[in-house]
């Protein structure tokens, strides 16, 4: 399974990669650009997607996710838990919502908890 | 305006004097005027007396000299000899002494034998009837009083006498219509004494004054009964003898100053004097001028009313005593309306004074100021709106104080919530990093105890940070409150109930008092009860074994600034209590007594930051040693924030 882990911070996406690496194949994007050219390459299972980055925000990618690969389920991540990014995550598909910072568990255990309701699904 | 009320107090104040002036004017004045017209009219019906006595007396006079003569020996003797020229020389000297117009002598027969004037002793037979030999000659007893003598009688008497009684009348103005021209008869006074000498009927002396053009009796009158009194140059009394209503003799001044012979009475005094015959007293018109009168008749001997006997006082002098009286009254009227108006002003002066100052701290009010001058204090209601608006401008600083209070707390609030936001932002990143790498450590089976025992110090640390950071981050995060109605009772008990373990781990005994019918409160039940068990907790940590918590709900009596009312929830515990310096910090954020790591400093001001977007407030009582009151107060219909 793969798993396309995008934000502009390095040092998440690496969190990111070294608590999944185990489980999963885990591709990284530092930037919303740099990650739909990886989703016009490959086919990802999950996405987790920060939605505060410089230049293309996650929120206009989350949008053209979701036109092309309505099936990919979408975790959100951001440290900025403010009302107005609250109430625009609640406007969108995504799967959940994930605060950072957060534990290798509580990743792993948001992963697991999407997938299997996906499968559910599927 | 303060010049209205001036202006209204004075005008009220002179309308009052002028009301009380003005009725005691005419109230005064009326009893006055009838006081000094009964009394005038009154003077002057006296004054008729007198002048009816002074008449009386004259014709008394003339029978006493009558009566004297005929008692002379030399008299009898004359007239039963006939003896014609001594009885002449002594009618004249009788009529002399007696001031006679007329004297005479008629026989038994009542033929006239001589008399006093021209053609003394006549010759001629048949003459004109003597009325006023008439009844002495019939009954042989004396007669005196008025006589009606026509012209030819006293054209036979004395042709100058007839000439004296012709009276022209002049048409007087207000008098009874006629068409006569002139009075030709004349009005006396006489007397008739039948002379007897043992049985036997002499004849009749008789004598008399014509009272026409006379100025005697009405003189007399004026010079005895008036005194000769005089009024602004004028005689103040007046007498008049009419011959029906014709003036023949009077002292009333006529318009070319001479006597007003000729003139006749007022219609009404003919009506009621001549015609009604009875006495009148009245004020009324005389000639040129108006006077107090009184007339009576004057009745013919034995016979029909032929004339009036008049007197009259001039009524300017009382009416000038009227005016005078009523100046008087007039200028005391005035004074006492000056006295009002300037006491009136004075007054107005007491009471406005205080109420410029009023304005005019208001002005300083508006303008800021929170220590207004308004002067020494009345000790009437003035006063008490004085300390009204006293404790009003006090009210207002405090409100000032209070709502600058709040906009500073609030200011600060969203200040260190947008730099919370931001440094979270920042700090959650890297923090990620340390909470991943630092448990993927952690899950290594090969660390030395050592190692493992440090890595979870970091990874308490980190979580630590964590915790500070989900704060701040809880603390920003302005959320609308999702309304619904809450009851507030319920809602206190299972907060209670989540934090009853831990105060009895602690030995702290928690006790609520529930209030009676509560109204439902519409409120964020989770909000609130995140802030109630937030200050529970603080209560918690301030206590300690054997101390207690109580918690009381109630109706308020408040109201808040919208004139909401509400519901008060307090939270007293005996406690450590708050340092008086620290009551003003304690909604602060960051603001912690806790040891470091115990506490984000956040708790109270994110409860407060609650209960203010429910339009409520939350106020602290709190006493070193002893423990402190949390009262919150929130409205039935919270506000929208």
């Amino acid at each position: 399974m793969k798993i396309l882990a995008v934000d502009d911070e390095r040092i998440v996406l690496e969190s990111c990669k070294r608590v999944l690496g185990e489980s999963f194949e885990v591709s990284l994007a530092k930037s919303a650009d740099e990650a739909f050219e990886s989703m016009g390459r490959e086919v990802f299972s999950l996405i987790l997607l920060d939605i505060k980055m410089p230049g293309k925000d996650g929120m206009t990618l989350m949008r053209q996710v979701k036109d092309r690969w309505p099936q990919i389920p979408v975790i959100i991540m951001s440290g900025y838990v403010t009302n107005e990014t609250m109430e625009e995550v609640a406007k969108t598909d995504a799967a959940t919502f994930l605060a950072k910072p957060f534990t290798p568990d509580e990743l792993l255990q948001t992963v697991h908890q999407v997938l299997a309701k996906e499968e559910g699904h599927g | 305006m303060l010049y209205s009320i001036r202006a209204k107090l004075i005008a009220s104040f002179i309308g009052v004097s002028l009301v009380v002036g003005a009725f005691s004017l005419v109230v005064g004045t009326r009893l006055l005027d009838r006081a000094v017209r009964s009394e005038a009219l009154m003077r002057v019906s006296l004054d008729l007396n007198s002048a009816r006595e002074l008449y009386r007396a004259r014709t008394k006079t003339i029978e006493v000299s009558l009566n004297i003569t005929t008692l002379g020996y030399g008299f009898l003797v004359a007239l039963k000899d006939r003896d014609v020229s001594d009885l002449i020389f002594r009618l004249g000297r009788m009529a002399n002494y007696a001031s006679l117009d007329f004297a005479g002598i008629v026989d038994d027969k009542g033929e006239p034998l001589c008399r006093s004037g021209p053609n003394a002793a006549p010759s001629r037979k048949n003459p004109v009837v003597n009325p006023i030999t008439t009844f002495a000659l019939g009954k042989g007893t004396c007669a005196s009083g008025t006589f009606l003598l026509s012209h030819e009688f006293l054209f036979e008497e004395n042709p100058q006498l007839a000439e004296r009684a012709r009276i022209d009348i002049i048409p007087t103005p207000g008098s009874h219509p006629g068409t006569k021209k002139a009075e030709t008869a004349g009005l006396a006074l006489g007397a008739a004494v039948p002379v007897v000498h043992e049985g036997e009927l002499l004849g009749v002396l008789y004598g008399g004054v014509l009272l026409n053009r006379d100025t005697k009796i009405v003189d007399t009158v004026k010079d005895t009964v008036f005194h000769n009194e005089e009024y602004k140059g004028r005689s103040v009394g007046r007498a008049t003898i009419f011959l029906g209503d014709v003036r023949i003799s009077t002292n009333v001044p006529a318009q070319d100053g001479g006597r007003a012979i000729g003139t006749r009475s007022a219609a009404e005094v003919r009506e009621h004097v001549l015609e009604g015959k009875e006495r009148w007293t009245r004020r009324a018109p005389v000639i040129s001028d108006w006077y107090i009168t009184a007339y009576e008749p004057i009745e013919e001997f034995r016979g029909r009313v032929v004339g009036m006997l008049g007197v009259g006082v001039l009524d300017e002098k009382y009416n000038d005593m009227r005016w005078r009286t009523l100046s008087v009254f007039i200028f005391i009227t005035v004074l006492g309306m000056l006295a009002a108006a300037a006491v009136g002003f004075f007054v107005a002066g007491r009471l406005t004074d205080p109420i410029s100052r009023l304005i005019k701290a208001s002005h300083e009010v508006t303008e800021g100021s929170l220590a207004p001058d308004i002067g020494p204090e009345s000790g009437d209601e003035i006063g008490i709106l004085q300390r009204a608006f006293k404790e009003m401008v006090g009210a207002v600083g405090r409100r000032r104080m209070e709502s600058q209070n709040r906009l500073i707390m609030s200011e600060k609030q969203a200040s260190v919530g947008r730099l919370a936001a931001g440094v979270a932002h920042e700090i959650n990143n890297p923090l990620t990093g340390v909470l991943t790498y630092t448990h993927m450590l952690l899950r290594r089976r090969d660390l030395s105890q050592e190692v493992r025992e440090d890595l979870q110090t970091i990874a308490e640390a980190t979580e630590r940070v964590r915790k500070i950071v989900k704060g701040l981050l809880d603390f920003s995060r302005q959320t609308t409150p999702d309304r619904e109605k809450v009851d507030v009772n319920k809602l206190v008990s299972s907060t209670i109930a989540l934090m009853e373990n831990q105060a009895l781990v602690k030995g702290v005994d928690v006790q609520f008092d529930s209030g009676e019918n509560l109204p439902p409160v519409n409120m964020d039940r989770n909000q609130f009860q995140s802030v109630l068990l937030n200050i529970l907790i603080n209560g918690l940590d301030a206590n300690k074994a054997g101390d207690r918590i109580t918690v009381a709900t109630k109706n308020s009596a408040l109201v808040n600034e919208a004139g909401q009312e509400g519901v008060e929830i307090s939270i007293t515990d005996t406690g450590c209590g708050i340092p008086p310096e620290h009551l003003n910090k304690l909604f602060d954020p960051f603001f912690t007594t806790k040891e470091v790591g115990h506490g984000t400093g956040l708790g109270l001001a994110v409860s407060l930051g609650i209960v203010q977007r429910h339009g409520g407030s939350i106020r602290v009582q709190s006493e070193v040693g002893k423990g402190s009151t949390f009262t919150i107060w929130v409205p039935l219909e919270g506000r929208v924030v």
